[in-house]
């Protein structure tokens, strides 16, 4: 969707009115255009077009001014076949996420109330093909047919994507969707498949064509009487071309003598429309043509943009003349006109001819004016057009648009546009222009370096609003580019002085453009992340998420979130950090971001949580889902994490060795960012040394260490673990005990110094200190359900849990057969049915260590009973919990909760 | 490549220089245009173009080099 900045900008008060609610020229592109009073129903095309009622699609195939559009517009008007809607196609909607965008708003525009969770398409370039099989469905379960009606497809007949797309939908809305589609070619549709299935309405130029009678009754509405013979020859010499009729009668009433200026036109050899159109532009007066030839390069004018461009102040008037008289121009509301796309085209040649040299000028008058009327999208490609790209740089720089190059449905477009932009243009907009490209394309060297330049033109002090809006302007691509970098210093100075620019700018104006300030926020929040400063990092990432709502910063809400949950995870904090990941995922959802569009973090947090909790197999789908978003290849964070936990899996799944060859490739390719980051380092140390302790080989984990000395907990815990492996249990415990007290610790980094803490003592031989210490670790790693720490401890634990069957007891979580997690638990007790009758404190007691595996004698000994006792507490429990043995009795006693 | 394309009726000379890569004359009810094309996009250019203006291609032919 092309986001605008109607009403903002410069926000000349004059000017405001031309635009009173939104955007009147994207309004016409959904508007069934009016039928003027000159038109001639022709019942039998009505025919055609109401028998296709029940078919799926329609095509209106004719040149330019067949009549193809009046034609619909009148029967759509007339008729009112239901619900309708109604789309102008314009060629930037060759991009698939851009015309189905448009689509959604002509449904929505046309009061079609299609459900919130379709969802729409963020980028232009593509769209998520489940939002093309939700609107599918939707249809589908409709009662009845929706026509949607796409004019001018003839634009995007190219794009092959658009068409298989437009397909899809047909084929899958079954009854709940009639497509219109006006063109003057044929679109990419398997037409012989719908023709041989009798489900093709087929308009044709042929059909399209007037009849002599059909001829005779449209020259009569023009107040020309003619003879049939008359119509006849007019109808051959015009071969029924309806652009060419209607030009005809226009010139013929403007002639002094009509009947006779028919006659030398049907002797006439000239080209009808270009013959006509220099007749009927000759008929008005000076004024009028002078007019008609300015705003030809216009595809919508204005009363006051017309002004602009011819310099006078006469254009009401005129455009009022020329809209009774039917000729050139049809009013799309709110005082904008439309010229016919032929007209203005053959206009364009005449203006050229009369005025060379002028078109460039005239684009740079429009360009001036649509900007100063917030019309951002309608003025950039006019600046183009002027060749004026300190003007286009510069419009785009003022309205605080320059992150629009970066991300949003507009970037392709924007880039495309200046992409052509002349080499000689300087200052520093146009160099902003280019450093935001550069940027976009991974470029950041020579980003930077056009920064640089961008930087040493800027007018200094405050020097207006223009100055303030290119200051923020590079200081926001400054924190991006040093976020590349890995630079949070520079990152803080950038977005230090981004913040001193904004408070140059009049009030209101940033609150336009939540996106910029969204875009930055997430960006210096990522480069404190990469650096370590975490509270930072979290402050100023929570800062992006709250900034704005809305379509424009939904992006940077979806990273902001995803890096959230990556510091959550970091500190030990599954459950916090899953929230994140969930959000950032939703955010995605919501505003439909594609796939491979994504960041990926959230996935990876939750393969990490998942891995910790020793769910492979939803781990593995999170790390693929992660690898399929292309910041797996440019974020470096990500790309490592993806490594790490990959490695993870292996060594999760007993295979460390295929871990450590998958870590060495990768500390193999150097990292993007010019600045290390030390947790970063810090990651891929510990997960190299827990391959090799789970590997068997505990000196070469110490060694990992000594090379590459690690400072968090985490890690120090690892580094413990391994010194008591390799044999020395004092370092070990030196190195525990000089672990500082970190408030910002979360349950599983506990869990693991905890865990380490237990091993080294046990190691020492005070195995009670140990036991509390697990029973401590248990104790934390429970609510997270946090089996990972536990399942790669080392042999020493299952000792000690053997030997201590009151540890495993509580916590039959750990060791059992993928307990319940704590989010399905109520649904579980939902699905077993009523309570049975109470066990009493003995039962309790046999059954207990029933789960732990003993033996009905190792339990009468245990208890101080007999044998015979047990056996009857185990009948009891048996017939109470509806169980026939030991493994039923404790598996049901589970699902209670009884254990 | 060299092309000769017919249209039919005869163009004014405003609107012949809407195709200043061409050459043109004219014959009875049909004017002829004739001249490189470059390549295959520029083809379908011209074709657009002459549709645009609401001319009608009668034939288009390459010329023998």
């Amino acid at each position: 969707m092309k986001a605008r900045s109607v009403g903002g900008g410069r926000g000349d008060p004059a000017l405001k009115a031309v635009t009173p609610d939104g955007d009147p020229v994207l309004a016409a592109r959904l508007t069934v255009p009016t039928v003027p009073g000159t038109f001639v129903r022709r019942d039998r095309l009505v025919e055609q077009l109401t028998e296709g009622a029940h078919s799926p699609l329609t095509l209106v195939n004719g040149p330019a001014g067949a009549g193809k559009t009046l034609l619909v517009a009148d029967w759509i008007t007339a008729y009112e076949p239901g619900a309708v809607a109604w789309l102008t196609v314009e060629p930037q909607d060759s991009a698939p996420g851009v015309f189905w965008s448009y689509v959604l708003h002509a449904f929505r525009h046309h009061g079609i109330a299609l459900p919130e969770d379709i969802g729409s398409p963020a980028r232009p370039g593509e769209v998520d093909h489940s939002l093309l099989a939700r609107l599918a469905a939707w249809l589908n379960g409709r009662d009845s047919r929706v026509t949607l009606v796409l004019d001018e497809f003839d634009r995007v007949a190219g794009a092959a994507a658009v068409a298989e797309e437009l397909q899809f939908v047909l084929r899958h809305a079954g009854e709940g969707l009639r497509l219109v589609i006006i063109s003057r070619t044929e679109p990419l549709l398997p037409l012989y498949r719908y023709r041989a299935a009798g489900e093709l309405v087929d308009i044709r130029a042929d059909d399209l064509a007037f009849r002599a009678e059909e001829t005779a009754a449209l020259v009569d509405r023009h107040g020309l009487p003619l003879s049939a013979e008359a119509a006849r020859v007019l109808t051959e010499r015009t071969e029924g071309w309806a652009a060419g009729l209607r030009l005809c009668t226009l010139a013929a009433q403007r002639a002094d003598d009509p009947e006779s200026f028919l006659k030398d036109f049907e002797a006439g050899h000239s080209t009808v429309a270009d013959f006509l159109l220099g007749e009927v532009l000759r008929a008005h007066p000076e004024e009028t043509q002078d007019l008609l030839l300015r705003t030809s390069i216009l595809e919508e004018t204005h009363p006051d943009l017309a002004n602009a461009l011819t310099g006078r102040d006469d254009a009401e008037p005129i455009l009022e003349e020329l809209q009774r008289a039917n000729a050139f121009v049809e009013p799309i509301g709110h005082s904008w006109y439309r010229l016919h796309p032929l007209f203005a085209e053959i206009l364009r040649v005449h203006l050229r001819v009369r005025h060379p040299g002028l078109e460039p000028e005239l684009h740079r008058t429009a360009a001036e004016w649509l900007s100063r009327a917030g019309l951002l999208d309608e003025a950039l490609p006019h600046a183009a057009d002027a060749g004026d790209w300190e003007l286009a740089a510069a419009e785009l720089v003022d309205h605080l648009a320059i992150g629009r190059l970066l991300t949003g449905l507009a970037a392709e477009r924007l880039d495309g546009l200046f992409a052509r932009m002349a080499p000689e243009a300087s200052g520093p907009a146009p160099d902003l222009v280019r450093a935001a490209r550069e940027l976009a394309h991974h470029d950041v060297d020579r980003g930077v370096t056009y920064l640089r330049r961008a930087e040493e033109n800027l007018p200094g002090g405050d020097t207006g609003d223009g100055a303030a809006a290119a200051r923020l302007s590079c200081a926001v691509l400054r924190v991006l580019a040093a976020r590349v970098a890995g630079s949070a210093d520079l990152a803080e100075t950038a977005a230090r002085d981004a913040a001193e620019a904004e408070r140059a700018l009049p009030a209101g104006r940033l609150e336009r453009h939540p996106e910029l300030t969204a875009r930055m926020l997430t960006d210096l929040g990522s480069a404190q992340l990469w650096a370590g400063r975490f509270d930072a990092a979290r402050s100023t990432l929570s800062a992006a998420v709250d900034a704005a709502q809305g379509r424009s910063t939904a992006f940077a809400r979806h990273e902001a979130l995803g890096r959230l949950a990556l510091i959550d995870f970091l500190h030990g904090r599954p459950g916090r950090a899953e929230a994140h990941a969930r959000g950032a995922i939703d955010e995605a959802e919501q505003s439909g971001l594609p796939m491979s569009d994504r960041t990926g973090m959230a996935q990876l947090v939750l393969a990490a949580v998942a891995i910790d909790r020793d769910d492979l197999t939803p781990a593995q789908g999170h790390l693929d889902q992660a690898a399929a978003t292309s910041a797996a290849s440019r974020d470096p964070v990500v790309a490592v994490e993806l490594a790490i936990l990959r490695s993870r899996m292996l060594v999760a799944r007993g295979d460390p060795g295929t871990a450590l060859l998958a870590l060495d490739d990768m500390a193999k390719q150097p990292l993007v960012p010019a600045e290390p980051s030390p947790w970063v380092s810090d990651r891929i140390t510990l997960a190299t040394a827990a391959a090799h302790l789970a590997d068997g080989d505990p000196k070469a984990a110490v060694k990992v260490f000594e090379e590459q000395p690690s400072h968090s907990p985490e890690s120090l815990a690892a580094e413990a673990r391994a010194r008591v492996a390799a044999g020395d249990s004092e370092r070990a415990l030196r190195i525990l005990d000089e672990l500082p007290d970190d408030e910002d610790r979360g349950p599983v980094i506990d869990v693991w110094v905890l865990l380490a803490r237990a091993q080294v003592v046990d190691a020492l031989g005070d195995s009670a200190a140990a036991q509390s210490l697990v029973l401590r670790a248990l104790t934390a790693a429970r609510p997270h359900h946090v089996r990972r720490p536990f399942l790669e401890a080392g042999p020493w634990l299952r000792h000690l849990l053997l030997h201590r069957p009151a540890l495993a007891r509580d916590h039959a979580w750990l060791t059992g057969t993928r307990s319940p997690q704590p989010a399905d638990s109520r649904q579980r007790e939902e699905s077993v049915g009523p309570h049975p009758e109470p066990l009493s404190a003995r039962e309790r007691d046999v059954l207990e260590r029933l789960a732990q595996l003993m033996s009905t004698e190792e339990i009468a000994a245990d208890l101080h009973l007999s044998v015979n006792t047990v056996k009857t507490h185990l009948k009891s429990i048996y017939r109470k919990l509806a169980a026939t043995r030991r493994g039923a009795a404790v598996r049901r006693a589970r699902e209670l909760g009884l254990l | 490549m060299r092309y000769e394309i017919r249209v039919d009726g005869e163009m004014s000379d405003e609107l012949t220089t809407a195709f200043p890569e061409l050459d043109t004359f004219v014959v009875p009810h049909q004017t002829v245009l004739y001249g490189q094309v470059d390549d295959e996009a520029h083809f379908y250019g011209l074709l657009m173009r002459f549709q645009s203006l609401g001319l009608h291609v009668a034939e288009f032919r390459r010329l023998p080099e």
